[in-house]
């Protein structure tokens, strides 16, 4: 392995203890989690009953509820204010002298922080299927591809929420900047509403971001409402933001790095 | 700590706002100062805002109605908890500090000072995204009233609505935050999960929820007397006699507000002891 792999494998390790360290944001997690999933499912068993609206019935959106729930636990129980403060209080100037590359250290810290979410994705998800028995996936093959739009989450969330903590070094507030991100986040990509719900030209919209494939894509592939090709082609997409973003974020890295101020110095 | 209280026993209500107004204004000034961060957090309380009217309109394009209550009647319900929470966020952002406040030992000096802790506490800060959401949630209540059909003689109930909402929201926010004197830590969990929740439910009617869900909001963290019961009733979905219980929750929270926040300082024992 060399020295460069190393150094990611332990920052994942380091963020994942320190995360699994505090059990109180477990069940935090849980009850915010829980309790939106629970709040999605009362009015939509309201609307539909036991009919159909945009091409979703109560059947198709138990499972995208539980999608969603999985999604955000994933993105909104990761350590992001830990990248931001970095930034905000002038640590930043210490990790520029070191041998590690700023980006990538913080996407292995950032990533090992998303998967301390799996202990409330997992109970929210198991107690779901108990209380409300969502359909399987279409296919089999859909399951196993919905697993890896699921997989690419990471990179994904990761390119984004860096992207927005650069915001920092302009501002002397994250919450802000996290608020923002969070609105348009649960907004374009389904979460408040299935997107099929939404105009042509707020779908065109949705789908120009990469927001959609935070709920939508899982949901829809494993819904089958894509066809092979489709799953693949999203996830396609899916991934070419996460490599885009990676690449934007550096870029935006090198001009605002010139930007920090440590201390006023 | 009995002497501290007995002193702020005997300061005069005209002094305690004159604090208030003049921590809050100094406030208001250094927030100015930073000007980024004042776009930033303004345009991010006037985004979500604005999305949650965009969930309602994309919502009532394909339903007629969510149980009974149309799009205006939600329009209203949506704006007056944006104006309760942008409330919270202007007047008394700085309560969600109790904790951190505990924790690192500074309700010291300001147990000190000849004025109520509480009122120190909450004008120590000032959430900047409240001129987004006030704005916005004026802004829906106001086209959700006109949309619904909602004439001039009934604003002064809107205008008791308004104020009791804002007034209940702070209290409850209050009251929760101020269990950070026994449950020690520098989050604030318990007020942010009833705002995160209320947040997500409050918005729609009470009547899709299970009965459990309604005995607790009404009766328990009387949420539901923020929007959903002063709508409710200018909207007929309630008789006008529920009316009476939204001043009055207003003035039993800020009691519970008081009472919790008072008892947390008696067993405050500064840091490191």
């Amino acid at each position: 392995m060399s020295h460069a792999h190393a150094v990611d494998r332990a920052l994942v390790v380091v963020s994942f203890k320190r995360r699994l360290a505090y059990k109180s944001q477990w069940a935090l997690g849980l009850a915010l989690g829980g309790g939106s999933m629970l709040i999605a499912m009362a009015m939509w068993h309201n609307l539909l009953g036991s009919g159909t609206l945009a091409g979703y019935d109560w059947d198709s959106m138990r499972a995208y509820t539980i999608i969603g729930f999985v999604a955000a636990t994933m993105v909104f129980g990761a350590a992001d204010f830990q990248m931001a403060d970095r930034i905000l209080d002038g640590h930043i100037a210490v990790d520029l002298t070191k041998p590690v590359d700023f980006q990538r250290a913080r996407a292995a810290e950032y990533i090992g922080s998303m998967i301390s979410t799996a202990p409330t994705a997992v109970a929210g998800v198991l107690g779901a299927w108990l209380l409300f028995d969502p359909p399987g996936p279409a296919t089999p093959l859909a399951g196993a591809l919905t697993a890896v739009s699921f997989a690419l989450v990471f990179p994904l969330a990761f390119g984004i929420t860096y992207l927005s903590v650069l915001v920092c070094f302009w501002t002397k507030r994250y919450l802000g900047v996290m608020w923002l991100r969070e609105a348009l986040l649960s907004f374009f990509s389904g979460l408040m509403i299935p997107l099929a719900f939404m105009p042509g030209w707020l779908q065109t919209l949705a789908w120009a971001l990469p927001f959609p494939h935070f709920t939508t894509t899982p949901a829809v592939i494993y819904l089958g409402r894509v066809d092979t090709a489709g799953a693949l082609g999203l996830i396609a997409a899916e991934a070419a933001w996460a490599v885009g973003l990676w690449f934007l974020g550096r870029l935006v890295f090198r001009h605002a790095v010139k930007k920090v101020t440590v201390h006023g110095g | 700590m009995a002497e501290a209280f007995a002193l702020k026993r005997s300061v005069p209500v005209r002094h305690v706002f004159a604090i208030y107004w003049r921590s809050l204004a100094a406030q208001i000034r250094s927030v100015f100062e930073y000007p980024a961060d004042l776009w930033v957090m303004a345009s991010a309380g006037a985004t979500w805002n604005l999305l949650q009217f965009a969930f309602l309109a994309v919502l009532f394009a394909t339903v007629p109605d969510v149980a009974g209550w149309s799009f205006h009647e939600m329009l209203l319900l949506s704006g007056l908890l944006s104006v309760a929470g942008g409330a919270n966020a202007l007047f008394a952002d700085g309560v969600w500090s109790t904790g951190s406040y505990v924790v690192r030992g500074e309700i010291d000096y300001r147990i000190t000072r000849p004025a109520p802790v509480v009122v120190q506490v909450a004008s120590s800060h000032l959430g900047l995204q409240s001129f987004g959401e006030i704005l916005l949630g004026l802004a829906m209540f106001g086209y959700g009233w006109i949309g619904a059909g909602l004439g001039l003689a009934w604003l002064p109930v809107g205008a008791l609505a308004l104020v009791c909402a804002s007034v209940i929201q702070c209290a409850l926010v209050t009251a929760l935050c101020a269990v950070n004197f026994w449950v020690k830590g520098p989050m604030s969990i318990f007020a942010f999960l009833m705002i995160d929740l209320q947040g997500q439910s409050m918005r729609l009617p009470l009547g899709i929820f299970p009965a459990a869900v309604r005995i607790v909001t009404l009766f328990v963290v009387p949420v539901a007397f923020v929007n959903f019961v002063p709508v409710a009733v200018l909207t007929g979905h309630l008789s006008a006699w529920w009316l009476i219980g939204t001043p009055l929750t207003a003035a039993a929270s800020l009691a519970l507000a008081a009472g919790v926040y008072r008892l947390g300082l008696r067993s405050y024992d500064s840091s490191g002891h």
